[in-house]
């Protein structure tokens, strides 16, 4: 039962003010930046590379003033999980990875096969990880939900002469985040229902999946029609503050890109150049 | 009802089914225990699914969207590898490739889909086929295995609202566009530990409970919104 307490507190990353230069910026800017890294570390799969991205992500996390240890901690309860995929990623891929370059045997015992190539497949996929995590920890803890869907928006305008609807992802967006907390409670009041009628907590049999199948759709369904009733109550009260979409909608907070927008756009546009050059270049 | 209303009614289905998404995607309650080696199947796919029925496909794809994103928030997925092509451009195309099954179905009669079955039978037959060249029990048991689950289909199909079987169809081929697009793309980019065999090994035994339960969830959610098969369904579940 205790472990339903904990979905009422679901929040994607906790926003938490410091008042750093990276809080400051222009969610716009944030996100292109944001973008451009990521692309940047999906090109990335040499050391040189993948170790420089991952500093600079440590980098801009001291510089937004936020504690990357505790950052970090929130990774501890799948880390066993983790560790076991790159234990068998490292003991058993070793011949298998048919990445270019020298391929050495570093160990070579039975079925077991370390090469440098398996080595160098963890350290970049680890390096990769650790990056992406915390880009994406950094920009939810330093932009708040509705400065982050005022920067999608405006991120996805220029789309709008392909006829990409920018305002209504938006708003999708934020319509999803402020219901996550509320589904979340509703959820764990389901659970607890169907607990006090004498629905077993504990699962059956893996083989029984039917079964499982049959326990879950009992929870699923009355989350879906709580949710569908949510949703015409919404339309209803949209539909009567004349709510038509973004055509023709003006804006109470109006943001104008300063020096600084401009200059985290680039720097994270040269990354990218950067990454790629690394690439191709001679280093390791 | 006015163009926008509709254009409401989109936005706010695709923001709520995409909050269950994300719900179900950062908590375990969407584990559902299989014996397969992964030890369970997720539900996570399932509200895309569920909006490219209600809403048509683009409501799928936003939803899909973000089921991608909530995919990338994973720690356990994104330790396997980090690019977005593998983990979101295939989860785009859950909900479009449901909605448009049920559009295609919705109007079908039972005529249609007796033969889609028999056609689906003998394709699988055919394939068993060429197996018996190289192992001749598998290819026994592939054969069994698809009269009996060609005769269970048509048994339960029999006694069903033709609704609720292009739900059902819907709803697998959904999970299935998951799993076939997501291992393609993940053996497409050489994400190290996946190669076509071990793809076609999770594909088989991942993919088909999915399928399964996808179909079971879907039929249940979508005929207790609709208010469809009432009568016989209200009282199963």
């Amino acid at each position: 039962m205790a472990s339903y307490d904990a979905l009422r507190h679901l929040t994607i990353g906790q926003y938490i003010p410091t008042g750093s230069l990276i809080h400051r910026l222009d969610p716009r800017a944030k996100l292109v930046a944001l973008a451009c890294l990521i692309a940047a570390s999906v090109v990335a799969s040499k050391y040189s590379n993948a170790l420089l991205l991952l500093l600079l992500t440590i980098m801009l996390v001291k510089l937004s003033r936020l504690s990357l240890r505790s950052m970090l901690a929130s990774l501890a309860p799948v880390m066993p999980v983790l560790l076991i995929m790159a234990s068998l990623q490292l003991l058993f891929y070793g011949g298998v990875t048919r990445s270019g370059g020298p391929n050495r045997l570093l160990v070579d015992w039975g079925p077991l096969h370390i090469s440098t190539a398996s080595v160098r497949v963890i350290i970049i996929t680890w390096a990769r990880f650790a990056t992406l995590f915390l880009l994406i920890t950094l920009l939810t803890s330093t932009t708040t939900a509705s400065a982050l869907t005022r920067g999608l928006e405006g991120v996805l305008r220029p789309l709008n002469i392909i006829r990409v609807p920018g305002h209504e992802i938006a708003m999708v967006g934020a319509i999803a985040l402020r219901f996550l907390p509320i589904l979340g409670e509703q959820l764990e009041a389901i659970l607890q229902a169907q607990a006090s009628r004498g629905v077993s907590e504990t699962r059956q049999s893996r083989w029984r999946f039917l079964a499982n199948t049959r326990r879950m759709a009992q929870m699923v369904v009355p989350l879906f029609v709580d949710a569908y009733h949510r949703a015409e109550e919404l339309i209803l009260a949209m539909q009567a503050r004349c709510y038509h979409g973004g055509r023709g909608r003006t804006y109470l907070v109006v943001s104008t890109p300063h020096v600084s927008d401009y200059l985290t756009v680039l720097v994270g546009v040269s990354l990218v150049a950067l990454a790629g050059v690394l690439q191709y270049s001679i280093l390791p | 009802m006015k163009p926008y209303d509709r254009g409401i009614r989109r936005v706010v289905t695709a923001g709520l089914l995409l909050a269950i998404t994300l719900l179900l995607t950062f908590t375990n309650v969407a584990f559902i225990p299989v014996p397969t080696p992964a030890g369970s199947a997720t539900i996570g796919h399932i509200p895309a699914i569920i909006g490219g029925i209600l809403e048509g496909p683009f409501v799928g794809l936003v939803v899909g969207l973000g089921f991608g994103f909530g995919c990338f928030m994973n720690p356990l997925v994104t330790a396997v590898t980090n690019d977005p092509l593998v983990i979101w451009l295939p989860r785009l195309f859950i909900g479009v490739t449901a909605g448009w099954v049920f559009m295609l179905l919705r109007r079908a009669n039972k005529r249609v889909l007796a033969v889609m079955l028999v056609l689906l039978a003998l394709l699988v037959l055919y394939y068993s086929y060429q197996v018996g060249g190289k192992i001749l029990w598998l290819s026994v048991l592939i054969a069994f295995l698809t009269g009996v689950g060609a005769m269970a289909l048509y048994h339960w199909a029999r006694g069903e609202d033709v609704t609720i079987i292009s739900l059902a169809i819907a709803g697998v081929v959904g999970s299935l566009t998951n799993t076939i697009l997501v291992l393609s793309a993940a053996v497409w980019r050489k994400v190290p530990g996946i190669g076509p065999e071990v793809a076609l090994g999770v594909g088989l035994t991942q993919g088909i409970p999915e399928a399964i339960i996808s179909a079971i969830v879907v039929v249940a959610v979508v005929s207790a919104l609709r208010q469809i098969g009432k009568r016989r369904r209200g009282a199963r579940l």
